[in-house]
């Protein structure tokens, strides 16, 4: 069993708080995302479990044993650095092997694991040479295998792809993946990519100012994500905002935009005079057109910027609401410069509080 | 891309020549041209003049030098063969010798002539005649028994084969003969007649046979190696001190430099004074603790024990900041992430010293100690101004002793071969550092 649990963990550089005291609980063998901007305190989340960097207040769990003051040694976890941080003057075998040899593992026993773990890499022909002598992913791949080489409860991942390119990062994700399907430990990964986030998390983390807006699994944060921060920060394109009014009558809700144009909601909303709100619509939930589908209203707009994906289209638009983006497939006809009305898919819009920003 | 000052070929467009100043070429040889010049005055032209000088009779105000070949580094003008014991006699038991030693006194010396016109002296001790050694002269042969008979000591000694064997013995060794050349020489060896510790020295005015300039390639290395070994000892622990972080750290970073940056005559000035024979602060503070009777100070410069000491001191004191500084940027480079890596996979701080900062600084540390090692072998200032190579020699470096062969005493052409006798031992451990530090690459 390795669960991470994380108790009131707050982190202070002198008078700035880098994290906030949060509570968050990592299952035995789950693949859990830490995500958000530069400066949200998930790097130093994942620094503080590695005991890299000491806690403030609060208790760290692992494998229901508190380790605040334990050595990372100690811990039972392992860690990628984002750099690699690979020994560059050591083999690809004396670097996946180091930790072993500290230990006095039998020699033995550290040529099966890391035979083993090399083979499960696509290391195996690389294992004599230096770190310089490879290629980015190879160097990606060996500062993972020196981690699995541990056999840790929990692995830790210090966004261990940013540092290769487009292609190598998409093609890692699914490897990394993999691995965490055959390997039996807990692993926390930190990134700030919401793509990454999304794609490879059982459960994603989103922090922002050294606080956890929403721990949910991809799915529920793309559905339904807590603020108005997790909204606009996972999915591309992001999702579009307006400045709004809410009211509700007789159970009727409904949404003025400036321009005149009005959103009819189509689910309740509690009772009450109207109120300052931001609604929220994802780029794929405009459409060209309400064919056969739920409720939509008509909003007119002119064409600002076409941008072909191949499959989709971006489209960047003005209205009376002001500019937002929708992503479409039908791509045949628009210029800029056209006048249209485009449809928002009612059932598909988010309520934010003006001033708490969190979901309504 | 053809060059842009050729003629274009046929079939091209011409394109019009440039104008003077927008051609690249002649600037960029102008741009050369001052360190071109610089290295032919400076570097080239007293390199080779003082290779060609160390093959002539060079001499301060000569103005006609003569070729005299490699005669500066080595010319032998004569052999000499000399011995401290020799085994007189070998008795079966002790009695036996010390009868035979107590006759020493009625001894005779005799000389025969033997075939081939040569002279054998003997010796007839208690009705013993032994024959000691055949020279070409019947005086010299004579001479040298005599004194084996006359002015040395005789003692018995016991051989490994439990025999006892009486030796004549001098304390200063007693010079057989000197022979002009190596084939005298080695005939003569063949002529001493009884066991001696026969040694050969050559006498001559080459540099090789000057036993000063020996001396000085001895003490060349004692202060190199000295030296280099205790500024990589003060070095590393300062540089890991440098490098963790705490209060008037930059401060302190700036002020290990000072020795170094300091002109080394004007800082010399000051170690004079802290080796000074009558006013040592050093002394002064030893007796002060009643460590040192006033009695016992040491004189730092005129004591042949305490000199190269002193020596090594300043020449440590001034530059191990630089090796200290070297290897705090080798540190330095060393991503923070590596050393945290090592702490996670259960690292101690021995260990990781060990295992990864030590190899990781291992190529900087090597090119600081190739370039220290090269100053301290050529160094002249320290030494000049602090000992200038004294006392009896003992600080004398190749460096002083050329300036003195060459400047003081006017022997361009010896002091030229000494400076050289450098270049080649230089070169040989320029080569294996390098040699090195390619393999570390690999």
């Amino acid at each position: 069993m390795a669960d991470v649990v994380l108790e009131k963990v707050e982190k202070r550089f002198g008078d700035v708080s880098a994290v906030a005291g949060i509570d968050l609980t990592v299952q035995d063998r789950e693949f859990l995302i830490l995500v958000g901007p530069s400066g949200c305190g998930k790097t130093t989340t994942l620094r503080m479990i590695a005991g890299l960097e000491d806690v403030t207040s609060g208790d760290i769990r692992i494998g229901g044993r508190s380790v605040i003051g334990l050595p990372p040694r100690d811990r039972d976890i392992a860690m990628v650095f984002q750099s690699y941080a690979l020994y560059p003057h050591m083999s690809v075998y004396k670097n996946m092997s180091f930790s072993l040899r500290l230990r006095h593992t039998p020699k033995a026993e550290v040529e099966r694991r890391v035979q083993e773990v090399a083979a499960i890499l696509g290391l195996s022909d690389r294992l004599n040479r230096k770190p310089r002598q490879l290629s980015g992913g190879e160097r990606q791949r060996v500062a993972v295998g020196a981690a699995l080489c541990r056999q840790a409860g929990v692995l830790l991942f210090d966004e261990p792809l940013s540092n290769l390119d487009a292609k190598l990062r998409v093609h890692m994700r699914t490897e990394l993946k993999r691995l965490h399907q055959s390997v039996k430990s807990t692993m926390v990964y930190v990134t700030h990519d919401q793509v990454e986030a999304m794609t490879m998390g059982d459960r994603i983390v989103i922090m922002n100012g050294g606080s956890i807006l929403q721990v949910a699994t991809p799915l529920e944060a793309y559905d339904k994500p807590a603020n108005r921060f997790v909204a606009g920060f996972i999915g591309t394109p992001p999702m579009n905002f307006f400045q709004g009014t809410l009211t509700a009558k007789a159970g009727q809700g409904s949404v003025d935009l400036s321009g005149g144009i009005n959103l009819p909601l189509t689910r309740p909303v509690p009772e009450g005079s109207s109120r300052p709100v931001t609604v929220g619509i994802r780029p794929e939930h405009i459409h060209l057109s309400v064919e056969g589908r739920g409720n939509h209203q008509k909003v007119p707009a002119t064409i600002d910027v076409v941008e072909p994906l191949g499959h989709d289209v971006i489209v960047t638009a003005r209205s009376a609401a002001g500019n937002f983006q929708m992503q479409t497939e039908i791509y045949a006809g628009l210029r800029p410069a056209d006048n249209l009305d485009l449809w928002f898919d009612t059932d598909r819009i988010y309520l934010f509080d003006r001033e708490t920003e969190w979901a309504i | 891309m053809g060059d842009l000052t050729t003629t274009p070929e046929s079939g091209e467009t011409p394109r019009p020549r440039m104008a003077f100043f927008d051609r690249e070429a002649p600037f960029g040889y102008g741009l050369v041209l001052p360190a071109v010049l610089y290295l032919i005055v400076f570097i080239a032209y007293p390199f080779l003049m003082s290779i060609y000088m160390s093959f002539t009779d060079a001499q301060a105000g000569n103005r006609t030098w003569t070729w005299v070949g490699g005669a500066n580094y080595s010319k032998v003008d004569s052999y000499e063969v000399s011995a401290n014991d020799f085994v007189v006699a070998t008795f079966p038991t002790q009695p036996q010798a010390a009868a035979f030693i107590a006759k020493k006194g009625e001894g005779q010396q005799v000389t025969d002539a033997v075939p081939g016109g040569r002279f054998r002296a003997s010796i007839v001790v208690a009705g013993a005649k032994i024959p000691l050694i055949e020279m070409l002269s019947a005086d010299d042969a004579s001479f040298n028994a005599s004194s084996i008979l006359e002015d040395l000591q005789w003692k018995a000694r016991k051989t490994i084969g439990g025999k006892y064997e009486v030796v004549a013995h001098s304390d200063t060794p007693l010079v057989i003969g000197t022979f002009p050349t190596r084939a005298a020489l080695s005939s003569a060896k063949r002529q001493i007649l009884v066991d001696a510790d026969v040694r050969t020295k050559t006498n001559g005015t080459g540099v090789l046979q000057d036993p000063n300039f020996l001396l000085a390639v001895k003490n060349t290395f004692k202060y190199t190696f000295g030296t280099e070994v205790i500024k990589l000892f003060l070095g590393i622990p300062c540089a890991l001190l440098l490098n963790r972080a705490f209060r008037g750290r930059k401060l302190l970073r700036g002020l290990v430099v000072i020795p170094w940056v300091i002109p080394i005559a004007i800082s010399a000035q000051a170690w004079l004074w802290i080796f000074d024979s009558s006013f040592s602060v050093i002394n002064w503070t030893l007796v002060h603790w009643h460590i040192l009777s006033p009695a016992h100070i040491i004189n730092f410069r005129g004591d042949k024990d305490w000199a190269m000491f002193s020596v090594v001191l300043v020449n440590v004191w001034r530059g191990f900041p630089f090796t200290a500084i070297v290897i705090l940027a080798g540190l330095t480079a060393i991503p923070d992430e590596i050393l945290e890596r090592a702490r996670l996979e259960g690292a101690n701080a021995f260990q990781r010293f060990i295992y990864i900062i030590g190899p990781m600084v291992r190529p900087i540390l090597m090119v600081s100690l190739l370039f220290s090692v090269i100053f301290s072998f050529t160094d002249f200032n320290t030494i000049w101004i602090i000992t200038k190579g004294g006392p009896f020699d003992q600080t004398q470096v190749l460096s002083t002793y050329a300036y003195q062969l060459g400047v003081n005493a006017g022997y361009l052409g010896k002091g030229a071969a000494v400076s050289l006798f450098m270049f080649p031992i230089m070169a040989l451990m320029v080569f294996f550092m390098l040699q090195f530090l390619r393999r570390e690459e690999a």
